[in-house]
Parts: structure tokens; C-alpha cells; sequence
């Protein structure tokens, strides 16, 4: 008897396509997503670069070298100058002011600012040295952070044959003089540390020499273990928030959990069509005066209408407890626009959900796992500067991520010199590929809606 | 009486499936015409293709002398159509009179006229005191009147209900057949497609059988027991003993446990002559049952099927 009734279970689920999918398939799907992102983070951004500005006021030989160490570690990627653009297709280099305003904008999340006197205090472990300064936006803490780590590494390459002259300074200043043996292999080995000789051919003679494999370690270690092991504040690092106030994580986490559920709201909504279809309404309503257009323009205005004062709700609830700042208005309007925009985008999600499905169970199982995955790779449920950057292409391709970018905009980009216009013409992308998503839904939900129409 | 929805030649195929193959009817204005066939007949197919759900490959369809084509004017005169499905079509979650102004206003009706004929047809349905409720607590019967009054609100001519007395009670059916009753009073003219052979018998005025998505019988009962099976009675007489040999000579047929069978035209004035027949002969009768010819055996006769099969 239990053999029968588990073989019917069985046969259920093995019918049950969508059923299989998500017992099977979405862990699997999911599991890839987050060991994708997480798996990154554990190695320091693995193979992934992150972009970072460098604005080089020193322009000493030191701050040069120090440039070059940024760039050669594998998680950075220097850049100094603007992009060119058909308006501009010769940028100046990036200035205080311009990495400043860029990262403000979003374009990258650190700049770092290598001031006049580095190089002459470079190793010296001046406690009050020119510090490097590190203009991050606080809507990406780790990128912040990591940065941070890796500047000290990128120091530990930088020069250290002035490190060690520095070291020796202290050395003879508090314990001595070296003894000639020491100073001759000092004087042997500075060359190596200057980049005038290649290493290999001192690892060569010291084979020859069968003689330890000291200097090997400087010379073979990975920069970033290198910096880890002990020279951690070797360079002085002064991190602004390029806000100059502090932001929680609040207005990401907002709209980032609004898209997602707005998205499942609408998605439930869309089944109600679905269950007219199931109890014959919807055969009735078309039966009497009702189009089929006016039926899912009505629909799509009813779940905009649903979307919108959902999300409303949610902003409201974060202003009042999470002190959410929505002013000021142009942010409001901003925030506004968007939603609005947004839940016009998911409310025709919902509705091309609803056409295409063929009941309600199979929308609830497509849309879960259009959502999740969506959601995930799109930042909603994890933000995208904690993914790596790949996440930035694939979030194009989702509604999640267009839709969090306009709010991240509206949010955290926002100039706060721009006008009204300003802030609604940042959001143009955003705003123009939601509307565009929107049209294309709508389209092809009335096409599949034909097989409600006469038969 | 002018016909007031005709269908003519009606044929539709779903793929490779033939749903209608030709079908014929006309329903006359102020009749009661009961549409029977087995299931996958092509009833349910016939329906929506009146309704406009169904686009036919050949055939045309007229209503109220106006060809039902996809014209702006078919599509006028389509507004005097009601349309009562099988399904309890409403929003359970919706109050009976929100219900009724729901549909009322889908089929054009505003104002103080949807107001006045939603208070209508809560009396009508028995349903003015529960107007407020939500109708997911209501019993089937209570539905399936306000299924059939959300379907009428815009006072139609032509009235199509199918299967309208499905799994309710027969209190509940009894009081749906009052229901459409009054609405013939008032003018209406009423398709209807039912499994209930006797009630298509006793309340309808016409009889149209469809099979294999093609008419192959209408008319009156009578009119169909006489073009099939015929009228006589069949009479079952429960002897005392075994029939008499002389009884059987007579015409009679043998049945199970001391019974005669015969059948008679007319009961007043051949059954008492029947009767003095077997005692005359012998015979001492201890019972007698008279069988009226049914829809059930005409349908059977005509489709060689029962209606549920």
C-alpha cells in the first residue's frame, strides 16, 4: 500500500514539470548564483577587476611606482583618464574634482587621490604623513574596504628598496651601525629592489652560492600576503564618503526588497486572470461587452495602481522607522517617476505571466523562478558591488537591475546641484528601458491573449 | 411565430476533432427550446458560437433577423443576447448585488437602471435579504440563481442557459424553472441545454436532439415520440398465477413473474377493456402498471446512447 501511494506521489511529480524544475533545477540554478558571488568574495574578488580611479597630484617617481603596484594587483584596475566620447574624444585626466564627481555619479566606486609629498614621505612611518586619500560612496562599503587592503600590498611593491634604506635610517639612528658583511649584502641586493636588475639572476647566484633563500621570500611571495603579513598601514589611508554624511543601506535594501516583492505581487495578480478562466468569469465578461483589450488594460491599470501604493507603502515605512530621507522634492519626484514607471513595467510582467500560462499553478512555478533569478542576478537580493562585476552585464538583462538602478540614482546619484531636470534626466536609461519593457510586454501578453478570444 | 435565433448548417472543427457538423435550429420567439445531446455532442460548441466564442467554419447564425457576421450591427444586436453559463461565473468574493452590478454594468447598464434592476433581481432570485453577504457562503442553489440573474440584468431577448440546474437540489431547481417561467412571461425567448431529461420534457416547449455536432431530431415530445418510438402506453399486468395460454394467443407477451405485457393508445378507453379481456380468459389480476413513452427512450432511440453516457 505505502509502495502504491509513493508511486502515485511519483508519477505527480514527474508530470509535473514545474513541480520537477523547482525541486530539482532552481537549488541547483541557485546554488550556482550565490557560490558565484560569495565563492568571489572569500578570494578577495577573485579573478574580477574593480576599476578604480587614480588621480596622481605627487607625480614623483615613488608615486609613479606606486601607480604601477596599484595596477598590477590582479583585483584593481587603474584609471587615470576619462573615456572618450564623440563629444569628447580627448578627456583630460581625471582631477580631484572630476574623480570626485564621477564616483559621485556612480561610474566608479573609489577614487584615490595621491597627494603632493608622497613620495617624499613614502616608508618614512611619519605618523602624521600625507595620508592617500579614498573617495568611496557608501552604497558599496566593501569596494571601500578592499580597496583599502589591496593599497597596502600595492605599497609593500612600490619601492622597497626605499623601504629597506628607511628601515636601515632607523636601524643605524637607534641600534647601529651595519657591519661590512651586512652592508655589502644590502648593496648587493638594492639594485634587485630598484627594478635595475632581474631577480632571477640573483636567485641563479645564490644556487651558485648555496646560500639561504632569504631575499627569495621578498621576491617570490604574492604582494597581497605580503602586505597581510605585517605592513598593514604602511600607507596612510584617509577614506571620505564622498557624500561627506552618512547613508545607511536603507534605500537600497528598499527598493531592492520592493522590486522583488512587486515583481511576486504582480505575479499573483496576473493569476487572478487565471482563476477567471478557471471559473468561467472571464468567458462571461467576453461574452458580454468586454474586449479583450479593455479587459487587460483594466487589469494592468488596476495592478500599476497595486504596485504603486505597495511600494509607497514600503518607502513610507522607511522613512518612519529606518529615517529614510525621501526629500528632498525633486528626490520625491524622482522616487515617484520611478515607482511609477516601475510598477508599469511589473504590472505587464504580471500580465504577460498571465497569458502565458496556462493555469494558475504553472505561473506560480515560472514566475517563482523567473523572480528568484531575476532578483538574484539583478541585485535585489544581493547587492551587485558585492557580486562581481560580470553582475553588471547580467543585471542589464533583468528588470530588477534596471529597476534598482533608477532608484540607486534617484538615492544615492543624485547630484544634489542638479534641478528636477537634472535628476529626471539622469534617470532617462532607466526610465526609457522600463517604459520600452513595459510596450514589449503588453505586445506580446495581447498576442498570447488571442487564445481567450473566439476560438 | 417568427423565428428569433436561427442557426443554419453550423460547422466547426478543433484540429482534427469535428465539434459541429452541420447543425440546425430555430427558436421561436417566446419558446422554451431544450437543446439534448450526449456529452461531446456539440451542445456546449453550439452555445458559444451563438454567444460569439466560437467562430463557425461554415453555417450562419442569425439573431433577431440580424446575421451574427463580426458587424458593427451583429455586434448591437449581440446586446440582446443573454448569456447564462454552466459555470458559476461570479466573484465569490463580491456581495450578491455587487455581483449584479458588476455584470449589469458589463453589459451597459448605469445609473439608477442598474440599481433599480439589481434590486429586480435580488427579489427575483429570493436573494434581497443575503444582498449584502458575500457569495462564497452561499448554497449552490443560491449561486446558481444569481449566476442565471447576472446573466439577464440587461433584460435580454434571447435567453441562452446552459445546464442551468446543474447539482442543485430540487427545491432549489424547482424554483430556477419558476425563475425562467416568469421570464417567458415577460417576452423572453430561452435556449437551454440540460442533462435532466424530464425537465426538458415537462418545461420545454421544443425539443431540437443534437449528436455528432448535428441535429438529428426536433420538435415537440410529441411530435418526437410519434416520428420515433410512437405514443402507446405500455402496460405491465401482474397476475395471480401464470397467464392463461389464451391470453398469449390474444396478442399479449409473457413476462417475469406471472406478468402480461400490451401496449395501448389510449388508457381511459383501452385499459378497462383489456382488464375484462383476462378475466374473461381466465386471468385474475393482481396489479397493473401503465409506462408513458419518455424523452429518455425517444433520445436512446434516436442515438442509440443514454444521455450520460
Amino acid at each position: 500500500m505505502i509502495g502504491t501511494l509513493m508511486r502515485i506521489s511519483w508519477l505527480n511529480l514527474k508530470r509535473d514539470r514545474i513541480a520537477l524544475a523547482l525541486t530539482f533545477i532552481m537549488p541547483i540554478v541557485f546554488f550556482t548564483i550565490f557560490a558565484w558571488i560569495f565563492g568571489n568574495m572569500g578570494t578577495g574578488g577573485g579573478g574580477e577587476e574593480r576599476s578604480v580611479i587614480v588621480v596622481d597630484e605627487d607625480q614623483t617617481k615613488i608615486s609613479g611606482r606606486f601607480v604601477q603596484a596599484i595596477d598590477e594587483q590582479k583585483s584593481l584596475k587603474v584609471v587615470t583618464t576619462p573615456r572618450a566620447t564623440e563629444e569628447n574624444p580627448d578627456p583630460a585626466p581625471y582631477t580631484r574634482e572630476t574623480a570626485t564627481a564621477a564616483v559621485r555619479a556612480g561610474d566608479y566606486s573609489v577614487a584615490l587621490i595621491i597627494p603632493e609629498g608622497f613620495g617624499d614621505e613614502f616608508g618614512t612611518f611619519v605618523g602624521d604623513s600625507q595620508p592617500v586619500q579614498l573617495i568611496y560612496d557608501a552604497s558599496n562599503p566593501y569596494a571601500r574596504f578592499s580597496t583599502a587592503g589591496l593599497l597596502q600590498a600595492a605599497a609593500m611593491t612600490t619601492a622597497p628598496d626605499i623601504l629597506m634604506q628607511q628601515g636601515l635610517g632607523y636601524l643605524e639612528q637607534y641600534g647601529g651601525g651595519l657591519t661590512d658583511e651586512q652592508q655589502n649584502a644590502v648593496d648587493t641586493i638594492t639594485p634587485y629592489l630598484r627594478g635595475e636588475r632581474d631577480w632571477e639572476e640573483l636567485a641563479d647566484e645564490e644556487t651558485a652560492d648555496d646560500q639561504s633563500a632569504t631575499e627569495r621570500e621578498v621576491n617570490g611571495e604574492d604582494a597581497s600576503d605580503a602586505g597581510d603579513a605585517g605592513f598593514a598601514g604602511l600607507v596612510r589611508v584617509e577614506a571620505i564618503d564622498v557624500r561627506g554624511e552618512e547613508y545607511d543601506m536603507v534605500a537600497y535594501y528598499a527598493a531592492g526588497i520592493s522590486v522583488m516583492f512587486l515583481l511576486f505581487s504582480m505575479a499573483g495578480a496576473g493569476s487572478s486572470i487565471l482563476e477567471e478562466e478557471e471559473t468561467g468569469t472571464l468567458e462571461r465578461l467576453l461574452s458580454s461587452n468586454v474586449s479583450m483589450t479593455s479587459l487587460l488594460t483594466s487589469n494592468w491599470l488596476f495592478f500599476v495602481a497595486l504596485g504603486f501604493a505597495q511600494v509607497a507603502v514600503m518607502f513610507i515605512w522607511a522613512a518612519l522607522v529606518f529615517d529614510l530621507d525621501l526629500l528632498p522634492v525633486k528626490r520625491l519626484v524622482g522616487a515617484v517617476v520611478m515607482t511609477l514607471v516601475t510598477c508599469a513595467a511589473a504590472a505587464a510582467f504580471g500580465i504577460i505571466f498571465a497569458t502565458a500560462c496556462r493555469s494558475r499553478a504553472q505561473l506560480g512555478g515560472l514566475s517563482t523562478i523567473v523572480i528568484l533569478i531575476m532578483s538574484a542576478l539583478g541585485g535585489s537580493m544581493v547587492p551587485k558591488f558585492v557580486a562581481p562585476d560580470v553582475f553588471n552585464l547580467t543585471s542589464l538583462f533583468t528588470f530588477n537591475g534596471w529597476a534598482l538602478d533608477g532608484y540607486l540614482k534617484v538615492f544615492w546619484f543624485d547630484d544634489p546641484a542638479a534641478g528636477l531636470a537634472g535628476t529626471l534626466r539622469g534617470l532617462a536609461p532607466q526610465l526609457t528601458v522600463l517604459i520600452g519593457m513595459t510596450i514589449v510586454f503588453l505586445f506580446v501578453a495581447r498576442l498570447l491573449a488571442r487564445r481567450w478570444e473566439t476560438a | 411565430m417568427p423565428s428569433v435565433l436561427t442557426v443554419n448548417n453550423a460547422q466547426k472543427r478543433f484540429g482534427r476533432t469535428r465539434a459541429l457538423a452541420g447543425a440546425n435550429l430555430a427558436l421561436e420567439n417566446g419558446e422554451r427550446l431544450a437543446l439534448l445531446g450526449p456529452n461531446g455532442a456539440g451542445k456546449t460548441t453550439l452555445v458559444r458560437t451563438i454567444a460569439g466564442r466560437v467562430k463557425l467554419h461554415q453555417g450562419d447564425i442569425a439573431l433577431l433577423g440580424e446575421a451574427l457576421n463580426g458587424s458593427p450591427a451583429a455586434q448591437r444586436v449581440r446586446r440582446r443576447l443573454g448569456i447564462v453559463p454552466q459555470e458559476i461565473a461570479l466573484y465569490p468574493l463580491l456581495t450578491a448585488r455587487e455581483n449584479l452590478e458588476a455584470f449589469g454594468a458589463m453589459h451597459g447598464l448605469g445609473g439608477s437602471a442598474l440599481k433599480e434592476r439589481a434590486k429586480w433581481a435580488l427579489q427575483w432570485t429570493g436573494l434581497a435579504d443575503r444582498a449584502r453577504e458575500p457569495i462564497r457562503g452561499f448554497s449552490g442553489g443560491m449561486k446558481r440563481r444569481l449566476n442565471i440573474a447576472c446573466g439577464i440584468l440587461h433584460e435580454p431577448e434571447v435567453i441562452l442557459l446552459d445546464e442551468p440546474t446543474v447539482g442543485v437540489d430540487p427545491q432549489s431547481r424547482q424554483r430556477i424553472w419558476e425563475m425562467v417561467d416568469e421570464l417567458c412571461r415577460r417576452g423572453a425567448s430561452v435556449l437551454l441545454t440540460t442533462h435532466q431529461l424530464d425537465e426538458a420534457q415537462q418545461v420545454c416547449d421544443r425539443i431540437v436532439i443534437i449528436d455528432h455536432g448535428k441535429d438529428i431530431a426536433a420538435g415537440t415530445f410529441h411530435e418526437l415520440l410519434r416520428d420515433t418510438i410512437g405514443t402507446q402506453r405500455r402496460v405491465t399486468i401482474e397476475l395471480e398465477s401464470a397467464p392463461p395460454q389464451a391470453l398469449l394467443q390474444r396478442g399479449y407477451q409473457a413476462g417475469d413473474d406471472n406478468t402480461v405485457l400490451c401496449t395501448i393508445d389510449d388508457v381511459a378507453e383501452e385499459l378497462p377493456a383489456r382488464l375484462n379481456e383476462i378475466k374473461a380468459a381466465g386471468g385474475a389480476v393482481r396489479d397493473v402498471h401503465v409506462q408513458a413513452p419518455s424523452l429518455q427512450a425517444v433520445f436512446i432511440h434516436l442515438t442509440g446512447r443514454e444521455l450520460r453516457e
